[in-house]
């Protein structure tokens, strides 16, 4: 890949609010290149959404603070730089889509001027020019009529229009990294193939680092080059998208990939969901929060948070489970068994 | 992944989609939790608004003053006396000219908390029976107008085509008038009276509860047709029942909270302009207008008293009206 | 828009002929003689007997009702047996008073709309509660109990402690507290009940703005903005502004609309002259063409105030404005 763009440490969010402390995001690292996609899987209320937050500083305080971490972006740490900095970042440096194109644009102003608002912001164009820009990127962003629609009011468009629109919104600034917060979920499926080709298209072009946020597995599969999985506002295991598909290693991990229905499957074959609920972020064991859900959790589970284990090439995972049952307990599960190794 | 867990529990369905953002789950203060069922729900959120809930605890004790007597037949200790005359340390109508030296009556004093009026009557006890007249005008008030609004309400869901067009525009009619002229309209034609304040406010309020109703009814039909498309039994029903129908009464609630603090100030206004209730029954609103005048003269009491009770009443009222509406609301966060 | 407006003005028409209606009824067809409650409690039998003739009221009712029709768009409402008056003389007296009362009492009302703006931008603050509160507090006074206190306060007390004579207080009239302004031409007259009303005014307006800002703020598109990198204040100013500001315009037009047709309670206890005077004063001699007349002229003015105020919100939201 790139250069390094972005290096997260350690970033932990927590919501201060009347029933408790809501610890949404807990040590969660990762890292970004120029032109790599790293996808973010998991449940609701994994963490995944307040984590790509808190990077842009969108977390509202009250009742939210990002407590500790370290958000390197270059030599910026964007935790701690001011707020006008900040604002320079977002939609310049980092700019996101987000999951409900309908209710993410202003519903009473014009998409031109939505879009040309970003590129007034950030770069030194008079209000013709960057209403032209916003048509052009229209355009480029495959939406007919281009010149047209610009004029446009949000409910004039279609899902799939719309959101297309906001990624011509978000690469306005031509930013180094792109976060998607599950793009594609609130449209139809045969739209959603067409909007992650959109992203990809668009990161080939600008050569920008995507965080592509999802509990979607398919998705992932598509266009990530690595993963990160998140449960309970942790990374449970990461690595490259091979390793994650062919050698997972977290139970949780496997209850994704294993909940997923398969094109050999028949019909009466029924779809094997994950036993149990999500976890209550108030109140989470201090160790690992798949407990309650893991078929094999031990003792040490409950009380510490297993260390980070190398199991391959950028591939780790945090888990009790020796490694050698693990990947025992991993063959006897129906779908792993032509990986048993 | 088997299909049981190590104990043998049988797994649930999880499959692990959901489109609510999880910003929403957190700001929702759920964070995971599973939501309780409606009321419990309602009830928590509603908690944490205090002064709705100083608002319900206000409404509580003056329903409570209110309805002494039927509280008292309840438990059996029946003397008698009209309303709430076990409450009051005096007879409301009693006088007493001692207790009014130059017509004037007394200040508050310890043997009468809120002092005498021109006619040496507590004001305390009166403001006191008083309370049950604003009361029961809220409730009777509102019920009137539920009945009509709940008869007419679902005739013009259900039916629909002429018949809800027809109802619909009649409660665009009734809407178009400014309520309390409306009021005063057809009082000016009954004449005063108690009885008549009941049946002016209850007939011109039905179109609000109507339209709620409606509203409700015509979402359960919609959910009837998917119903009778998936051609399933009388569980659905019970679903429905169970589930759309409370959700849908939510508003409805809150109207009936609204709709009681307004009647019972419609009913003071329509007393103190003097075509509201007649002695000898009193209402706060006759209270106020009949001591206006020995305002001037000093007797700051007598006005005062009865005005504190309408206002903290009213208060109660749109604070715990509010309150329901932002702990029913769906959308709203706090 | 342009089907909107049709249909619009097609409901207004229907509304106003049910008003028409229903006045009509509860004047003409109530039980008992009309006649006599036209002509009024001292009036001769042959007096009841002109009018009965003068009105018809020997005929169908519904040939009644499109005779009143005609009357009505002839601009005749009957006339006042107590005053001598054809009513809509005595409206058109008082009109003036009450518009001036209205628009006084709505541009105060308006500045709820910072304060709730405010309010909600510093959530949870103590200034926000206080307001909050303090505003469902007053919003819960009737109006008329307001009016007598100001009245006492500022009539009474303020004159006692200070000495100044800026009301002075006749304490004439049957249950209201006459106060009588030094300088009748005066501010003075419009001061206190404009205030009157419109503090209570200030405190809705302020909670419902509040309300609507709060909930604009948390959506999804103002996050979308502040992800693009806009200030606080351009995301406040450009894009939640005008979205939280539309629901409140639609109560403040309300507002003036049912305030122009006399706002009765507060003009009774100031004992300003104006249509609620008159209805009041009306009510008091029984007088039911008055009253019948001023509710009517009330209704229509607010019925037109409730289309202006639907026609300007379909200007501004773009899906009605576009697609009608």
């Amino acid at each position: 890949m790139g250069e390094r763009l972005l290096t997260v440490e350690g970033l932990s969010t927590h919501f201060f609010t009347y029933a408790g402390v809501v610890k949404a995001v807990n040590g969660v690292s990762f890292t970004l290149d120029r032109k790599e996609t790293l996808g973010i899987v998991g449940e609701s209320g994994s963490g995944k959404t307040v984590a790509a937050l808190s990077l842009m500083r969108l977390i509202p305080d009250p009742p939210g603070k990002v407590v500790e971490g370290s958000l390197l972006l270059g030599d910026r740490d964007l935790r701690t730089i001011t707020d006008e900095e900040i604002r320079q970042v977002r939609g310049n440096d980092i700019a996101m889509i987000f999951q409900d194109p309908m209710t993410s644009l202003n519903p009473v102003l014009k998409i031109g001027n939505q879009i040309a608002e970003a590129i007034m912001l950030h770069q030194d164009k008079s209000k013709g020019e960057a209403w032209r820009m916003a048509a052009e990127l229209l355009d480029r962003v495959g939406i007919p009529d281009a010149a047209k629609r610009v004029n446009q009011y949000p409910f004039e468009f279609s899902g799939g229009m719309r959101q297309r629109a906001m990624i011509a919104m978000a690469i306005s600034c031509n930013p180094d990294i792109l976060i998607a917060d599950e793009p594609t979920t609130a449209l139809d499926v045969t739209i959603q193939a067409q909007i992650i080709d959109v992203i990809e298209e668009m990161q080939q072009a600008y050569e920008s680092g995507v965080i592509l946020i999802t509990h979607d597995l398919g998705v992932v599969a598509e266009i990530a080059d690595k993963v990160m999985v998140m449960y309970g506002g942790r990374t449970v295991e990461y690595g490259g998208i091979d390793e994650i598909f062919y050698n997972p290693h977290h139970p949780y991990t496997w209850g994704l990939l294993g909940s997923l229905p398969r094109l050999d499957q028949t019909e009466k074959t029924r779809l094997t969901p994950i036993k149990g609920q999500p976890p209550d972020l108030i109140a989470l064991p201090s160790g690992c929060p798949f407990v309650g859900r893991c078929s094999y959790e031990r003792p040490e589970c409950r009380d510490q948070w297993p260390q980070l284990e190398i199991v391959g090439p950028e591939h780790g995972v945090n888990c009790w489970i020796p490694e050698d049952e693990r990947r025992e307990a991993r063959a006897t599960l129906l779908h792993f068994q032509e990986y048993a190794t | 992944m088997p299909d049981r867990d190590t104990s043998g529990n049988q797994l649930t369905e999880d499959l692990t989609v959901s489109t609510v953002s999880e910003l929403d789950l957190i700001e929702d203060k759920y964070s995971g939790r599973k939501p309780l069922g409606l009321w419990a729900d309602t009830w928590r959120r509603l908690k944490r608004n205090h002064l709705a809930v100083v608002g319900l605890c206000i409404i509580v004790v003056f329903l409570a003053v209110g309805m002494t007597q039927e509280i008292a037949n309840l438990v059996g200790l029946n003397t008698g006396e009209p309303g709430t005359g076990y409450l009051a340390p005096y007879p409301p109508n009693a006088v007493n000219y001692e207790l009014s030296p130059k017509g004037l009556g007394s200040p508050p004093s310890w043997s009468h908390l809120f002092g005498t009026d021109y006619l040496g009557r507590d004001v305390f006890s009166r403001t006191l029976v008083a309370t049950r007249i604003s009361m029961l005008v809220g409730v009777i008030a509102v019920s009137i107008a539920l009945i009509i609004g709940l008869i007419l309400g679902p005739i013009s869901g259900y039916y629909g085509g002429a018949v809800d067009s027809v109802i619909m525009r009649t409660a665009d009619v009734f809407f178009a008038f400014p309520y309390i002229l409306f009021v005063l309209l057809i009082m000016t034609v009954l004449g005063p009276g108690l009885w008549n304040v009941f049946i002016a406010i209850g007939i011109l309020s039905w179109a609000s509860y109507a339209r709620l109703n409606r509203g409700s009814v015509l979402s359960v039909k919609a959910m009837e047709y998917v119903e009778a498309a998936r051609a399933q039994g009388a569980s659905d029903l019970r679903i429905i029942f169970r589930h759309v129908l409370p959700n849908t009464m939510a508003p409805i609630y809150v109207a009936i909270a609204m709709g009681i603090g307004g009647a019972i100030v419609t009913e003071a206004a329509l007393s103190f302009l003097g075509i509201g209730i007649q002695p000898p029954d009193a209402s706060w609103g006759k209270m106020i207008a009949d001591y206006l005048t020995y305002l001037q003269a000093g007797s700051w009491w007598m006005v005062t008293f009865p005005s504190i009770a309408l206002t903290v009443t009213v208060f109660a009222f749109i604070s715990f009206g509010n309150g329901l509406r932002d702990a029913t609301d769906p959308k709203l966060k706090e | 828009m342009l089907s909107y407006i049709v249909r619009r003005l097609f409901q207004l028409v229907i509304v106003l002929i049910g008003v028409t209606l229903i006045t009509f009824l509860i004047m003409f067809a109530i039980p008992g003689d009309p006649a006599r409650q036209l002509a009024g409690k001292s009036a001769t039998p042959e007096r009841i007997a002109t009018i009965s003739e003068q009105l018809g009221l020997d005929r169908p009712l519904h040939v009644q009702y499109y005779r009143y029709l005609g009357r009505l768009l002839r601009g005749d409402l009957g006339e006042s047996y107590a005053l001598q008056q054809p009513v809509t003389e005595l409206i058109r007296e008082n009109a003036p008073n009450t518009i001036q009362l209205a628009l006084a009492a709505v541009l105060i009302e308006l500045l709820g709309i910072p304060l709730g703006i405010y309010s909600a931008l510093r959530q949870y603050t103590f200034w926000d509660t206080t307001l909050t509160t303090t505003a469902l507090i007053i919003w819960g006074i009737p109006v008329f109990v307001l009016g007598v206190f100001v009245q006492w306060f500022f009539g009474l007390k303020l004159q006692e402690w200070t000495g100044y004579d800026m009301f002075q207080l006749t304490g004439a009239g049957d249950n209201i507290l006459w106060i009588v302004p030094a300088d009748w031409g005066s501010w003075s007259t419009l001061i206190l009940p404009a205030v009157t009303l419109g503090l209570i005014s200030v405190a809705y307006i302020s909670y419902m703005q509040r309300a609507s800002m709060l909930e604009v703020i948390r959506s999804d598109y103002i996050r979308t903005a502040r992800a693009k990198g806009l200030s606080e204040r351009a995301v406040v100013s450009k894009h939640a502004f005008k979205n939280a500001i539309i629901p409140v315009m639609t109560i403040a037009g309300i507002d003036l609309g049912a305030l122009m047709g006399g706002a009765i309670l507060t003009e009774t206890v100031f004992s300003r002259p104006g249509i609620g005077l008159m209805i009041y004063q009306a009510i008091g001699a029984r007088d039911l063409p008055v009253v019948a007349g001023g509710v009517l002229f009330a209704t229509i003015i607010y019925v037109f105030a409730n289309l202006f105020v639907d026609l300007g919100y379909a200007f501004v939201d773009p899906r009605i404005r576009l697609e009608g």
